[in-house]
């Protein structure tokens, strides 16, 4: 290895794509329109099922208040419920079990008995903004119908008759009140697009050096170049890595621009280590540059390279959880996903900067994205060997 | 094998004690396709060899295994003493690629400075050879202009100048002359001329015929086989002719004649 003739490629690399005016502002203004749009059009709507956990009431008398409960929960179709202790409500919401906890004190009957207003308490996981506030509508929901119905069985009780108090009133003088909600992470003021700024890095990087890097790879064979450049004391190596470089600068520079756009033009919520974000990119961008130059063997042309978009791009697009969770596609879907490059790079960088997760907390997802990158380089260095018969 | 272990003794300093090119036997096989069909080829120090053939004759396929591009299937390829492909002889040689083979969206002067510094040519050095083959070639003018806007011949001339700028001891030339008006073909050839006076060594292939009398030895090939081999006026004389269009038609017919009766 030579670090000159590496040099030399990488510098005959970068010239040629500030060369290219047309295809530079392009790269870099198309992940501004997009993300400007994106922003504009989403407003945190999603359809899919929350799960609440449940920490019910398990004093004396609560087998009533229990069935009451369940009574008045919604249909399953709209949330799903499951029953913790409250010991738990964490490290259920921690590992995705459920979105949101709402938390019954234990000795529930008894304060109603007493005349007390017993307060509940709302957890909610809050990463992904648009199904914690659905989860606060439903709890509400839930908490008022109930309190109805608490209040109806107390009047009845003291006044013997039946239906007496509207349930207006009833909703005047509560019997219960809802806390102000408690997020683990995020809070009210996040939206969807909180959610979906961080992925915009991963995928902006990955997919124009794959593309790039492919009609480069192309024209160097379909110029001839490649077999200059192989004749000479350049090796395959060396012509790999110039390439990796020279692409890896560039798409770091892209990397700061989405960066800073989403923080300071968008106004998106972060806390994160910008370091552990740009190690993400890096780590795809080596991916994309070596996927660029194996894919780019089996195209003859710049329009067959056009093709592999859907299959690289469009396939991960949908299924790297960027608009919706992995969690949530058809099983048999879900193992595609974990081959995706991007469902890791997406992970990662939601923790970082949504959650502010540390180097050790998303080692997992840089593993996985490491054996990826390793992976795409012996492909890669397998066709360039090929190419010379 | 001993024969191989015996040749990587020679260092490439030394290899003018053997022929530059050493040619045993070489076959190629693409899929189905023999490409080279038992060659057996010796090219010395100092010549301007030319290969001559037709299209598909193998001439390409030749040039770029002595540029260690594609390995033979069979038989073995010395090149400055070393056998091919072996990366050690690349910074010794300049392929001249059939292709112009030129990054069109930098300038003449920017392909020139990539090529020198992938063969470790850097600074001072570097600008001094590039302004001296610019000069050469004739492109000093538009050195700093973008390559797309070239004409074909500058290309072509651009081209060779990549394949040059490192002074190489051996230059292939894959039909340098293709496309090429014939004021320019003319002025290529005192250029090969003049650099084979300063001791390079020329491989260069050519399907114009009337280029062949300028080289020191032809060889003729077709269908991968080396129909004939000599200087050109040793090859006129043999097949009593004074045309190498005839020459050429005379070997190909004596070697159909030999396949018949095999």
């Amino acid at each position: 290895m030579s670090g000159a003739r590496i040099l030399a490629l990488t510098t005959r690399i970068m010239r040629q794509i500030v060369r290219d005016r047309r295809t530079l502002a392009l790269v870099f203004l198309v992940p501004l329109l997009v993300m400007s749009v994106l922003y504009v059009v989403l407003t945190g709507s999603s359809g899919s099922v929350p799960t609440l956990a449940l920490v019910r009431p398990t004093g004396a008398g609560s087998e009533t208040l229990n069935a009451l409960i369940d009574r008045l929960l919604p249909p399953a179709s709209r949330l799903k419920t499951i029953t913790i202790a409250a010991g738990e409500v964490e490290s259920v919401l921690n590992k995705g079990e459920a979105d949101a906890a709402l938390i019954f004190p234990a000795d529930l009957a008894t304060q109603l008995a007493r005349g007390e207003h017993p307060r509940l308490q709302l957890v909610l996981e809050g990463s992904d903004p648009s199904v914690a506030s659905a989860m606060r509508e439903n709890v509400t929901a839930l908490v008022r119908q109930l309190d109805v119905a608490l209040a109806q069985a107390q009047s009845q009780r003291g006044q013997g008759q039946q239906g007496a108090v509207p349930p207006v009133n009833v909703l005047a003088t509560s019997v219960l009140t809802l806390a102000t909600p408690r997020y683990l992470h995020g809070g009210p003021d996040y939206t969807f697009n909180d959610a979906l700024a961080p992925v915009f890095i991963g995928v902006f990087s990955f997919f124009f050096v794959f593309l790039l890097t492919s009609v480069a790879f192309l024209r160097e064979r379909s110029q001839g170049t490649i077999e200059r450049v192989l004749a000479s004391p350049l090796s395959r190596g060396e012509l790999v890595m110039g390439y990796v470089c020279g692409f890896t600068l560039f798409a770091l520079v892209q990397a700061v621009v989405v960066l800073l756009f989403v923080i300071f033009v968008l106004r998106v919520h972060y806390q994160g280590n910008l370091g552990l974000v740009f190690l993400v990119a890096i780590l795809l961008t080596v991916s994309g540059v070596n996927l660029g130059i194996f894919l780019s063997t089996f195209a003859q042309n710049e329009f067959q390279i056009i093709q592999f978009i859907p299959l690289v791009f469009g396939l991960q697009v949908l299924l790297s959880g960027i608009f919706w969770p992995v969690a949530q596609l058809p099983a048999w879907l879900q193992p595609v996903s974990y081959l995706l490059p991007l469902t890791y790079a997406n992970e990662a960088l939601r923790d970082v900067m949504l959650k502010g997760s540390d180097f050790a907390q998303i080692a997992p997802q840089l593993a996985a994205l490491l054996v990826f990158m390793l992976l795409m380089i012996g492909l890669s260095a397998v066709t360039v060997r090929r190419q010379v018969a | 094998m001993a024969e191989s272990s015996q040749t990587g003794a020679h260092s490439l300093a030394t290899g003018a004690s053997e022929p530059l090119v050493v040619c045993e036997e070489v076959v190629k096989v693409f899929g189905k396709l023999c490409v080279l069909d038992g060659l057996n080829l010796t090219i010395g120090t100092g010549e301007t060899f030319g290969l001559v053939g037709p299209n598909g004759s193998g001439k390409t396929t030749l040039m770029r295994i002595l540029a260690g591009l594609v390995r033979p299937t069979a038989g073995s390829v010395r090149v400055l003493g070393r056998r091919m492909p072996e990366p050690a002889v690349a910074a010794s040689i300049g392929y001249m690629t059939q292709l112009s083979a030129l990054y069109l969206d930098l300038t003449a002067r920017e392909n020139l400075r990539f090529f020198c510094s992938i063969y470790g040519l850097r600074g001072q050095e570097r600008e001094r050879r590039i302004n001296e083959i610019l000069e050469r070639v004739e492109l000093s003018a538009s050195a700093d202009r973008v390559v797309a806007t070239f004409s074909g011949g500058m290309r072509q001339r651009l081209s060779l100048a990549c394949a040059l700028v490192h002074r190489p001891r051996l230059a292939l030339l894959d039909e340098p002359t293709v496309g090429v008006d014939p004021e320019l073909r003319r002025s290529f050839w005192d250029y090969f001329a003049q650099l084979n006076g300063e001791g390079t060594t020329i491989v260069v292939s050519t399907h114009h015929l009337d280029e062949a009398a300028r080289c020191s030895r032809l060889g003729l090939l077709r269908f991968g086989k080396l129909l004939a081999c000599g200087t050109p006026q040793a090859l006129l004389a043999e097949a009593g002719t004074n045309d190498m269009e005839a020459a050429f038609l005379h070997y190909a017919a004596r070697e159909r004649r030999k396949e018949v009766t095999a």
